[in-house]
């Protein structure tokens, strides 16, 4: 059956949808009627209705979400100065005035740093719920939303999942303008431009795109936008709901934007000309466009020395191909091709397998699913016991599958060896990728030998030089090829050296520095 | 429009061209002429050069990628059969290759398996690669060569250390110059797949430098075949060398390394399958490019699945033994790249010696399409 699009039912009902189009009118009372036909049955909204001039003749309303708001900032700035402050204006030297009510309020009386103006119920309706208060006068259109967003935060602390030993340890939390701002705060320039949208029909989620103006290709910029502007999904939650609408390809386990929560490691890509996204509710920013080399980089190889950075690149990159082919290898090596094996140390091999009751690829199998689960559940369990499982899964039923004759000692060996080179791996959307890819090389490797390693390497081969990110080819610098680029994907030029940045097309300003000079020369 | 870089070219070039030559080659060769297998080998480079120039020259005066540029020289009828007849002969290229990489390593890597599964994953990989497109193809040839060459040179520069006897290397008084030129032709003839670069050239960034990669490419051809001689007669010597089908697949067996790394022929066939694999998939393309021009096709990728059928049959029914086999690719194949990669294009190259020179605004092979402005 064909899926049928029903627009309608991705709209609110169609009474309420009348209601949110209308104008805001100049009878208070009206406005008070609609608001609470649209707000009915949330407890949270708060109405608060006054009256203030010199004769308390005017009527005003204030409405807001209790929890978004701070609740001090309006009681001060916004109701105290209306209902005592205004009320003193009767006297000569402040005259009340006999028009424009609303414009005095705005411009005299509200003493808050964010205030504009509405005409509709739907803005208004989207601004309390962003955690702003609006006023409402009688006798006035419009209303006039000021700006008292306040919540319960988690506050700025170090970041989990990536962790440094020398660099910035900040990440970014769940809220937005806290994540621009550590941003801002790094890149003191006025090319740094936050581009802000609301997505998502209920949730009206902030979505901030930020760029280098005189860095960032134009086109790139262009594509993004225009990509983000044609999302129409009822809720957007977190970053990984706009990755799945922004890349290029989506039928395949490699994933074509980098993400990260260190403010340091967006401005690193934000000079080399990329994009970030971020998305309010979610501590983690998108980066695009990306490369497949890139994934091996880690944000404290530009802040360690170039020379232990670059030996540090080049065994993540080993650990990169031996944790994706190292089992496949071995259970290649033991089933089909002996003679590649010393023999001193196939006898060792052969002799710990003897009591194996299952072939190599299914004792390679079974313990790389169980090293899967193991470390699944170890992030899943809470924190206080995620450890123990770990240590008591690794250990107990290691030893005890040993003893029991179930695995062989060198296929732990392998196994752990693999997974201890997977979580050398920076990139945790790589390591995801390797993860599952290993168990198509562990098969290929079992029917075919190393035949079959080679084919699975091929057909990866194929499929990620078909990938592209926003454009950008997914195994570029290798290819296409880029000798000028290879120097800081596996290993890292000295900063003095580092005169370009990498190239993008459309990119115009490709220069990072003039000299190529260290300064003491 | 479609556009790849020379050094994609270069790749793609190398990749039709050396993997094949680098098992087959020496053995041949140095069948015929003993101890002087090297020179030979290194004589190659003479008719390389001259194959290029004729090449580089057919681009010049060529307004229209191969094989659109017979019907201009030949005739409409006479370009049409010989566009014709390249298909067969591309997609024979391709059989030849595959049958004889699978029966090679049905042979030393897992002797129990049927050859078609082998043949069987490897159209079903070429048929992936095809399908993803030209520039695709260009970008696997890059990664293939950039991480494969090295890896080649490397090998071959272990196999020197292992045991040399630098006496072997010492010419012959007595050689034959009809064998010695049989030699030159056996070590050059497989650097005529380079006539790819008559339709790649057309997708050039920098089709002016084309002629400078041709020349890259016979060096490293040259470079590598002449590195694999030297190490199977200085490790081997010639008569024990002729005792063997694949004498470069057997250096590398003996090669020792620190008492612990031994018999690496199967990492080294390993790596090798990805090397015949650019190989078949550029014959392919070529033989789906050629047909898609040839019948007025939309695109070539869809020719990929009919030809891999066709491909499948004939490397299937090549040869029902190594013997018959290796007559095809000493014997056969030699014969048929010296009438449609050598002599046909030379003959093109007389007849345009006498044609004008395109017009300076036309697009040639080696020359860009003007910029448009608006």
């Amino acid at each position: 059956m064909r899926y049928k699009r029903n627009n309608k039912r991705l709209d609110p009902p169609s009474n309420l949808r009348e209601v949110l189009a209308k104008p805001i009118s100049a009878q208070l009372q009206e406005n008070l009627d609609d608001l609470h036909l649209l707000l009915d049955r949330c407890s949270d909204a708060v109405f608060k209705e006054f009256t203030f001039g010199p004769n308390r003749e005017n009527r005003g309303l204030v409405i807001f979400f209790d929890g978004l708001v701070n609740k001090e900032q309006i009681e001060i700035n916004l109701l105290k100065s209306m209902m005592l402050e205004l009320n003193m204006r009767n006297d000569n030297s402040y005259p009340w005035p006999n028009h424009d009510i609303f414009n005095l309020v705005k411009e005299s009386i509200v003493s808050l740093a964010e205030v504009k103006t509405i005409d509709t119920l739907q803005d208004l309706c989207h601004s309390i719920s962003s955690g702003d208060t609006v006023l409402l006068i009688d006798g006035y259109n419009i209303g006039l939303v000021a700006g008292t967003r306040s919540w319960q935060t988690r506050t700025v602390g170090s970041s989990e999942n990536e962790v440094v030993v020398r660099g910035p340890r900040e990440a970014f939390t769940e809220t937005l303008r806290f994540n621009t701002a550590l941003i801002r705060r790094r890149i003191k320039s006025a090319n740094l431009k936050m581009e802000s949208f609301v997505l998502g029909r209920i949730t009206k989620t902030d979505v901030v795109l930020c760029y280098i103006d005189s860095i960032a290709p134009e086109q790139l910029i262009a594509e993004v936008k225009k990509r983000l502007e044609k999302i129409d999904i009822d809720g957007i939650l977190d970053t990984g709901y706009l990755e799945e609408f922004l890349e290029d390809n989506h039928n395949t386990i490699f994933s074509q934007m980098e993400y990260t929560e260190k403010p340091d490691r967006v401005c690193g890509h934000l000079l080399e000309g990329q994009v970030c996204i971020m998305v309010d509710g979610s501590p983690i920013a998108l980066i695009a466009p990306t490369s497949f080399p890139r994934f091996w980089i880690a944000s404290e190889d530009y802040y360690e020395r170039y020379i232990p950075a670059s030996l540090f690149r080049i065994m993540r990159f080993v650990a990169f191909l031996v944790s994706l082919m190292l089992p496949s290898l071995f259970v290649a090596a033991i089933t089909y091709h002996q003679e590649m094996i010393p023999p001193p140390l196939y006898l060792t091999i052969a002799a710990a397998r003897e009591a194996v009751p299952f072939p190599a690829y299914i004792e390679a199998f079974l313990l790389e699913a169980t090293f899967e689960m193991l470390r699944e559940a170890g992030i899943r369990l809470p924190r206080g016991i995620g450890p123990a499982i770990s240590i008591v899964g690794a250990l107990i039923i290691g030893d005890a599958a040993v003893k029991s004759g179930l695995v062989s000692t060198p296929m732990v060996v392998v196994v752990a060896f693999t997974g201890i080179s997977s979580f050398v791996i920076p990139s945790y959307n790589a390591a995801i990728v390797v993860r599952m890819a290993r168990f198509g090389f562990l098969f290929a490797a079992a029917f075919l030998g190393l035949f079959g390693v080679m084919i699975a390497l091929l057909l990866m081969l194929i499929h990620m030089s078909s990938l592209n990110s926003l454009g950008l080819p997914y195994l570029s610098p290798i290819a296409p090829f880029k000798l000028s680029e290879m120097t800081d994907i596996i290993v890292r030029r000295p900063w003095f050296k580092s005169t370009m940045r990498p190239s993008m097309k459309g990119m115009e300003n490709e220069f990072r520095q003039e000299t190529t000079d260290a300064p003491h020369k | 429009m479609t556009r790849i870089s020379n050094l994609q070219i270069y790749c793609m070039l190398l990749l039709a061209t050396a993997p094949l030559a680098y098992l087959v080659t020496p053995a041949v060769v140095m069948h015929l002429v003993g101890n002087n297998a090297w020179l030979a080998v290194l004589g190659a480079i003479i008719p390389g050069s001259l194959l290029i120039y004729v090449y580089s020259y057919i681009l010049k005066k060529s307004t229209r990628p191969f094989p659109g540029m017979l019907e201009d020289c030949l005739g409409k009828v006479i370009g049409k059969i010989l566009g014709f007849s390249y298909i067969l002969v591309f997609l024979l290229g391709t059989a030849v290759t595959l049958r004889f990489f699978t029966s090679f390593i049905g042979s030393h890597i897992v002797p129990d398996t049927p050859l078609s599964v082998y043949i069987g994953f490897m159209l079903l990989t070429g048929y992936y690669a095809i399908r993803t497109g030209l520039e695709n193809m260009a970008r696997i040839s890059e990664v293939v060569i950039i991480f494969g060459t090295p890896v080649a040179f490397l090998i071959l520069l272990i196999s020197l250390a292992q045991q040399p006897d630098i006496h072997n290397l010492r010419p012959l008084l007595y050689t034959s110059y009809l064998k010695f030129s049989w030699a030159v032709y056996e070590g050059f003839f497989i650097f005529s797949n380079i006539i790819a670069v008559l339709t790649l050239a057309y997708f050039s960034i920098e089709r002016e430098k084309v002629p400078r990669t041709l020349f890259k490419v016979l060096i490293t051809y040259i470079g590598l075949l002449t590195l694999a001689a030297i190490v199977v007669i200085i490790q081997l010597g010639t008569e024990y060398a002729n005792l063997s089908a694949h004498p470069t697949f057997k250096i590398i067996r003996s090669i020792t390394v620190g008492d612990f790394i031994q018999n690496i022929d199967a990492a080294f066939i390993a790596l090798w399958i990805i090397g015949v694999f650019g190989a078949v998939i550029v014959k392919w393309f070529m033989a789906c490019y050629v047909a898609q021009q040839v019948f007025a096709l939309k695109d070539y990728r869809f020719v990929a699945a009919p030809t891999s059928l066709i491909i499948g049959f004939l490397t299937l029914k090549m040869g029902a033994g190594i013997i018959e086999l290796q007559i095809i690719i000493t014997s056969i194949i030699p014969l048929i790249y010296g009438i449609f990669y050598i002599s046909i294009p030379l003959l093109v190259f007389f007849i345009l010696l006498f044609k004008p020179n395109p017009d300076a605004g036309v697009e040639t092979g080696l020359k860009a399409p003007p910029l448009k402005t608006s």
